[in-house]
Parts: structure tokens; C-alpha cells; sequence
């Protein structure tokens, strides 16, 4: 069979191509919802950590952080799915995109947390200190003082961040989304033949991973010219 | 205005401060001189509780200050202005913005206000020109006379200077030593933590010496300098002047 052939049997007959375009679609809903759980669940607990790290406030807020940073970043995140799926949602009916939006945003939560805790304590403690000084409150300082300066170191991280999340997505045919990792394999099974569609798959990604990382350096550059002023 | 009684600081085991009790005027300079880790500058961060003392009070218009909750603390700290070693401008914001920041957040002034109080105050350190550029671009002197001028926008009763001139390059230290001196011939109460003797001699209506955690000996500039009670003055003069 030669090339030509193959590509009409993995991708024009039966309109197989629709597995890999809806499947594109599904993982990138998942994507997209899960980095915006992700990024205000870490939001929330790097303010809660750093909060705690500064202040000594918020001792039992930061204790439960801590055990979800432990948890989420001590298992994989495969199985991290399949528990949510299949023991927390166990007898809900519910839909699985649903699913898998919480548990990779759960997940994504997690590390994002770090690299914002990351970048507030990079901010220097002078900064905490002239603000209180002026007497501006905590909240406020956090607000218009930290926070900004914290954001901007930790901007190009996040959004590697959200790259890193597009490709774990891939994984999420362990609970039965046809998202386009799954997509490929069931051109895969009913085709008989692996090459054209898993490397389809991959080619998809790739484009995908370029497109973003370059997105980011682009960002990356700006900020930094802005430093410059 | 401010009176200390009994004040300690530890830091886990170790004793910064040793029990001090004193007494500020409004409208003095009190100048505090001595070795690093003498507890100077732990001292000076108690009196707007940038630091928690450990035990001992301290009282501000009569009032005690070292228990109230945090939403005191800030009004408190409104009334008492400090100035950093390191400046600690704002680096994401205009000069314009560092100055008029906390008196628009705090609902004190406008932003109309506030603008037109720091185009004032940017005249008075002598920077006028400097309003929209960006803290990255000024000198460590300019930095500093901007520090200053974001502190006087609170209109503080007191300003607390903790070694304001010692990360400058020594060619600028003139400029905001000469600022400081300006403010306290308008009568500015003042509590000045620094290594500039000629500072101290010239400007302080008081100078303390400070090592071990406790005031070891103060007196008016002219005895302090020329007649140093202690051994322990004595050893510390003969080396910094």
C-alpha cells in the first residue's frame, strides 16, 4: 500500500478524519476550562501559602494546602482521573468532559500554586515592608504593591504551564473521552494500521506546543523591554 | 510623642534588645549611632511595629500601640513615616504613582489631589522633572529623595530613617543628607538611625549610642562627641571618626 493509499484509508474513507477534529475539539475544551480551574486554584493557594510564609496567618488554610500540593503532586495524573471518575463520580451521572476538567484542573491547580508562590516570595520583603509602612493593610499591599510585580515574573511560567496541560490531556481516554489522542488510536483499530494516524496525532500537537511556546517567548520579550524603561 | 518602656526584641534565642526605656519629643531629632548589631536599627522598626517586640510597651500620643490589632497598627502607622536603606520604591509604578499610591488607596486624598501634592512635594526634593519616569531610571540619591518625598505625602508627625544614606554611592549621600537636614529645620520630628557622624553632630538635637541591645549613653551632639562617657563610646568613636 503505498502512501497515497494509506493516507485515504486512515483519513477520507468513513470521514475518518472527523475522529482527529472532534477529538481536537474535545481536548481543547478540556484544556482551555482546566487552565482557568488551574490557574484560580493556585491563585487562591499560593496567596493562602505566601500569606502564611510572611504573616504566620492562616495556619489551618495553609495546612490543607499543603496536603493538596502533596497529594496532587505525588501522584500521577492519570490516576488522579480515575479516582474522580470512577470513585469520587461514581454513581453521579455526569457528563466526562465535565470530569476531566476538574481533575486536570485540580491537577494543574498544583503547579501552578508553586510557581506563583514562587514568584510573590521572589518579591523582594521591602517591598511588604514600604507598603505596610505607608499604612496600607495586608490585602491592599498584596494587591496593587506584589501582586503586579509577582505576575510579571511568573507570566512566561503560566503559560508553559498551560502548554504542559494541553499534552497531559492526552490521557484522558482512560476514562472513554474521544479526545484526539483517542482519536487516532480508533482510526488505529479499525484501520490496522498505527503509522499514519498516531503520527497525525503527534503532528497535531507539535504544531500546537510551537504555536503557544512561541506565543509565550513573543510575551516573554515584551516584559522584558518593559524592564528596560 | 513617643515613649518606650522596657522595650525587648529576641529573635529565636538571641537578644536584640535588652530593655530600653526612652522618651521622644515632638520636634526632636533623636540621631542613633553605634555597631552593627547593636540592635539600632531593630529598635527604630519596633517603634511603627514593623517589628512585634517581644515585651514592653510603647505608647504614641499617650496611647499604647505594641497590642492593638492590625487596623490600628495602619492608622498608626499613617501618623509615623519611614524611610529604608534600600529605598524600596515601587518599580512597577511612575514616580508619581509611588508617591500618591497610599493616599488614593487609603481614601485620604484624590487622585487630583494627591497629583498635585506630589508635583509639590517633587519640586521640594528637588526632582520636579521626574514625575512619569520610572524608578529604574534614577540615581540611588534620586531614589532616596523620591522615598522621602512618597513618605512626606502622608503628612507624617514623625519619620523614622533607618541608615537612609547607606547603600548610596558616597558622592550622593550629600543630596538626601541635605533633604533630611532641610526637614528638620521646618521642625519634622525625627528618629534617624545612620553612620553619618557629621549628620549626627550638625542636625540631632539628641544623639544615643546604642550596643548590647541597650542605649548605652546619649547626650546633646557637642558633649557626645567631645566628652564620651563610656569605654565602650570611647573605642567606638576613636574608630568611625
Amino acid at each position: 500500500m503505498n502512501f497515497a493509499e494509506s493516507f485515504r484509508q486512515n483519513f477520507i474513507e468513513e470521514d475518518r478524519w472527523r475522529y482527529l477534529t472532534d477529538g481536537l475539539k474535545t481536548t481543547l475544551i478540556i484544556t482551555f476550562f482546566a487552565v482557568i480551574i488551574g490557574m484560580v486554584l493556585g491563585f487562591l493557594v499560593a496567596i493562602i501559602r505566601s500569606t502564611y510564609l510572611r504573616t504566620k496567618r492562616l495556619l489551618i488554610p495553609d495546612i490543607l494546602c499543603r496536603i493538596y500540593l502533596t497529594v496532587i503532586r505525588g501522584t500521577p495524573v492519570v490516576v488522579q482521573l480515575l479516582i474522580i471518575y470512577f470513585v469520587i463520580f461514581a454513581s453521579v451521572p455526569i457528563s466526562k468532559t465535565f470530569v476531566a476538567i476538574i481533575a486536570f484542573g485540580i491537577n494543574s491547580g498544583a503547579y501552578v500554586a508553586e510557581i506563583v508562590r514562587g514568584g510573590i516570595m521572589a518579591v523582594d520583603v521591602g517591598q511588604l515592608e514600604a507598603g505596610r509602612s505607608l499604612g496600607l493593610n495586608y490585602r491592599q499591599t498584596m494587591v496593587s504593591i506584589i501582586m503586579p510585580q509577582a505576575l510579571k515574573t511568573v507570566l512566561p511560567a503560566l503559560a508553559n504551564e498551560a502548554i504542559v496541560l494541553l499534552k497531559e490531556t492526552s490521557v484522558a481516554g482512560y476514562i472513554a473521552i474521544a479526545d484526539i489522542t483517542k482519536g487516532g488510536d480508533i482510526i488505529r483499530s479499525q484501520t490496522f494500521s498505527a503509522f499514519m494516524p498516531l503520527i497525525a496525532v503527534a503532528l497535531i500537537y507539535l504544531i500546537m506546543v510551537v504555536l503557544l511556546t512561541r506565543l509565550v517567548n513573543l510575551l516573554e520579550r515584551r516584559l522584558a523591554s518593559n524592564d528596560k524603561r | 510623642m513617643i515613649s518606650v518602656k522596657n522595650l525587648t526584641k529576641d529573635f529565636g534565642d538571641r537578644k536584640v534588645l535588652k530593655g530600653i526605656t526612652e522618651e521622644i519629643q515632638k520636634g526632636e531629632k533623636v540621631v542613633i549611632i553605634g555597631p552593627s548589631g547593636s540592635g539600632k536599627s531593630t529598635f527604630l522598626r519596633c517603634l511603627n511595629l514593623m517589628e512585634t517586640p517581644t515585651s514592653g510597651e510603647i505608647y504614641f500620643d499617650g496611647k499604647e500601640i505594641t497590642k492593638l490589632h492590625d487596623k490600628e497598627i495602619n492608622l498608626i502607622r499613617r501618623r509615623m513615616g519611614m524611610v529604608f536603606q534600600h529605598f524600596n520604591l515601587f518599580p512597577h509604578l511612575t514616580i508619581k504613582k509611588n508617591i500618591t499610591l497610599a493616599p488614593v488607596k487609603l481614601g485620604i486624598m484624590t487622585q487630583e489631589e494627591a497629583d498635585k501634592k506630589a508635583a509639590e512635594l517633587l519640586k521640594r526634593v528637588g526632582l520636579p522633572d521626574k514625575a512619569d519616569d520610572y524608578p529604574a531610571s534614577l540615581s540611588g540619591g534620586q531614589k532616596q529623595r523620591i522615598a522621602i518625598a512618597r513618605t512626606l505625602a502622608m503628612n507624617p508627625e514623625v519619620i523614622l530613617f533607618d541608615e537612609p544614606t547607606s547603600a548610596l554611592d558616597p558622592e550622593m549621600v550629600g543630596e538626601v543628607l541635605n533633604l533630611m537636614k532641610q526637614l528638620a529645620d521646618e521642625g519634622m520630628t525625627m528618629v534617624v538611625v545612620t553612620h553619618e557622624m557629621g549628620f549626627a553632630k550638625e542636625v540631632a538635637s539628641r544623639v544615643m549610642f546604642m550596643a548590647d541591645g541597650v542605649v548605652m549613653e546619649q547626650n546633646s551632639p557637642d558633649k557626645f562627641f567631645s566628652n564620651p562617657e563610656s569605654p565602650r563610646l570611647k573605642e567606638f568613636l576613636s574608630r568611625v571618626l
